[in-house]
């Protein structure tokens, strides 16, 4: 009996300790859509695997848990061998990172277009790879400008406010121009606004997050909100995808800014009519963001060639293509730019490419300000904000995190 | 002797285990987090000492959060406690379809709490919420009400929403009290003359104690460290304002400009001894090992 008991232990024990055998490659992916993410990597994954390549575990995590799964996992040292995230800057400074000269061949290197392979690199060294990009355009319901008597889309910031008033007349509950300022993306919101409004993130290589431009800038969009009542309620506490996107997909917004997921959508859909243009603006050119999301490999032992194997296959024209496509995103490659040109409705986005201007993500110190900004900035367009007060608290968080 | 030693510590082995996995490890792990340095990916950078609890008494929202939870854990006990009383009572009465009212009384603890507060965020929005079309139907309501962005009205909707959900645990703990009570006593009461009310005073609820114990401090201790409401229904509102402290730890730890694995986790061990203390002072306070108390009510 006693026998009988040791030899069940000791056997539950071994099946416990049991370990999956050979080595894996861990590929991390960002969930973009339910429909088209999934079914890509997977039959990325199987090529490789043909390929003669190590088994891949694949995992795909969706936006809002991605960097705690990512955190977590570098906390127990057990990081991803290939992750795509939409910032590297901070793992390149750890030392976590491969170069990308090590794991890329050179024909796909030299393939990135020039604006977004700048955009991944740290200390002069590219080690976050463009995987997509997209860009922002100002997107406008062609029937409520109609019915409100608006002949074009704004061009200039007051054309903004008189249109949106014009719509926001309408009445039943139909809303001028959706601001999303809520803690989702308020960076990208603000990014294009301030923008166009003359300022930026940076001076140079110091932060000039409060310069008069932006305080100016932020006043505007306050006033929107406070003065002439021409955005959604409580635009502070509002994100693009549950809030903005949605009540113009209903039909109820005159104005937004979008990207062409948000387009694809609405084809689909067929309910709004809906028209693209360019961003308003006080300079003499509009500008507007340009996104790119990376893929980077991280360093683990003798995992150099089962990466730069893996990356190459997705670098190949027809993968890296085909799966753009499928998202509705833009290219990040100059032979994928030159295939993607023949597709109509990317058109107002394409055209947009070389206006766009990215943000800093080069600077690991970006990382904990697009943090700040997402939970900060909308509390200045909320009733009693003060912009001004909120630009130079988010500075010196800036200058702090800078330093650290 | 020996032998039988060995053969117990067979047995208990994987009990053992289990428990010096599931709890003392994370517990261990969780204090040594809070002693380290880490950066913004996750990287442990070495100890720092007792430098991350320094650092999180100096958070300005720290006061904010405090009072936040302190609200959020007091207003859902109790109101909770006292219409599970009511419930109580009257799932106690024999009535047609009592069977079929004790089973749907389960349905708000069956089903996820991340569900249960989705659910909620749709109703309570403001262009698309059933809440704001009821009342503006019924005529309470003349505009709609941002319930889940204006500052005056957040904390209340996530208590409705904690109440909601607590409300099936506790019935059933005190429905369970109230079995328990023979009847013979409310004889008693009858005989003495004694009305409804100062029956259910002095004699039902003095009994129901230990339900009420059990009740309360399982309430509390839930309610604490409850994270799907908060964080669900305060999602779209930045800044810490309305946060308890379990979700504010998350958000240093992942969600806000500080990313700082270290100070949560500080801010983690805080929370243990904080939900200690008081779990601990309730039960000092009623005295719930004070043999008397019980046996002198019967």
């Amino acid at each position: 009996m006693r026998l009988l008991a040791v030899v069940a232990a000791i056997t539950a024990l071994a099946v416990a300790c049991q370990r999956g055998s050979g080595p894996t490659l861990t590929v991390v992916i960002a969930e973009y859509s339910k429909d088209h993410t999934r079914p890509f990597w997977q039959a990325l994954a199987e090529q490789y695997s043909k390929q003669g390549g190590p088994k891949v575990d694949l995992r795909i995590i969706d936006w809002n848990s991605i960097d705690q799964q990512v955190s977590t996992m570098i906390q127990n040292n057990q990081p991803p061998d290939v992750l795509n995230l939409n910032s590297f800057s901070s793992y390149a400074r750890d030392g976590l990172l491969h170069p990308a000269d090590d794991v890329l061949s050179p024909t796909t290197r030299d393939d990135f277009l020039e604006a977004f392979a700048r955009g991944g690199q740290y200390q002069g060294k590219l080690y976050g790879m463009p995987i997509l990009s997209s860009a922002r355009a100002f997107f406008y319901n062609r029937d409520l400008f109609a019915r409100a008597g608006v002949a074009a889309p704004p061009r200039t910031w007051d054309e903004v406010v008189q249109t949106a008033r014009k719509i926001q007349a309408l009445g039943s509950g139909v809303i001028g121009y959706a601001l999303p300022l809520g803690p989702e993306e308020a960076q990208a919101e603000w990014s294009i606004w301030m923008w166009n409004g003359g300022g930026d993130w940076k001076a140079g290589d110091a932060w000039a997050i409060n310069s008069d431009a932006n305080v100016r800038t932020l006043t505007f969009l306050a006033d929107l909100a406070n003065r002439h009542h021409v955005t959604q309620v409580n635009p502070g506490k509002t994100n693009r995808t549950d809030g903005a996107f949605g009540l113009f997909k209903d039909g109820k917004v005159g104005m937004v800014i979008g990207f062409s997921p948000l387009a694809k959508q609405l084809d689909a859909e067929g309910k709004v009519k809906y028209g693209v243009a360019e961003m308003p603006t006080t300079r003499d050119k509009p500008l507007t963001l340009g996104v790119e999301d990376y893929l980077m490999a991280f360093k683990k032992k003798d995992n150099r060639e089962a990466v730069k194997k893996f990356l190459d296959l997705y670098y190949q024209p027809d993968n890296i293509t085909r799966w753009i496509t499928a998202e509705g995103f833009l290219p990040v490659t100059k032979s994928g730019l030159e295939r993607m040109r023949a597709n109509a409705a990317l058109k107002p986005y394409l055209d947009a490419l070389p206006n766009a201007r990215l943000v800093p993500t080069t600077d690991p110190a970006w990382d904990r300000v697009k943090l700040d900004v997402q939970q900060n900035i909308g509390l200045a367009v909320q009733p009693g904000g003060n912009p001004k007060q909120v630009l130079d608290q988010l500075q010196r968080n800036a200058v702090a995190a800078a330093a650290r | 002797m020996s032998g039988r030693r060995w053969e117990a510590l067979l047995w208990l082995g994987p009990s053992l285990a289990l428990i010096g996995g599931v709890v003392f490890y994370p517990a261990v792990a969780l204090v040594r987090a809070s002693l380290g340095r880490y950066s913004i990916t996750g990287l442990y950078q070495g100890s720092v000492g007792a430098e991350n609890y320094a650092r999180l008494l100096e958070q300005p929202a720290l006061p904010t959060v405090l009072a936040n939870t302190a609200v959020w854990v007091t207003a859902v006990v109790s109101i909770t406690v006292v219409i599970s009383l009511a419930l109580a009572q009257l799932l106690n009465q024999d009535f047609p379809g009592r069977a079929l009212v004790r089973w749907a009384l389960i349905v708000p603890w069956a089903a996820s709490l991340i569900m249960t507060s989705t659910l909620f965020v749709w109703i309570y929005d403001y262009y698309f919420g059933a809440l704001n079309q009821l009342l503006m139907s019924l005529h309470v309501l003349t505009r709609p009400v941002d319930w889940l962005a204006e500052d005056t009205t957040v904390m209340g909707a996530m208590i409705a929403v904690g109440i909601f959900v607590s409300l099936p645990f506790t019935t059933y703990v005190l429905l369970a009290g109230l079995a328990g009570i023979p009847g013979e006593v409310y004889e008693a009461a009858r005989v003495d003359g004694a009305s409804t009310w100062a029956t259910y005073r002095l004699v039902t609820l003095p009994l129901l104690q230990p339900a009420l114990l059990v009740a309360v401090v399982l309430n509390v201790i839930y309610v604490f460290n409850s994270f799907p409401i908060v964080w669900t229904l305060n999602d779209r509102n930045p800044g810490f304002g309305h946060d308890t402290m379990i979700t504010y730890m998350y958000k240093i730890a992942f969600k806000s400009a500080l990313r700082d694995v270290g100070l949560a986790a500080a801010l983690g061990v805080v929370n243990v001894a904080l939900i200690l203390v008081a779990v601990v002072a309730y039960l000092r306070t009623v005295r719930w090992d004070d043999d008397a108390a019980a046996a002198g009510s019967a």
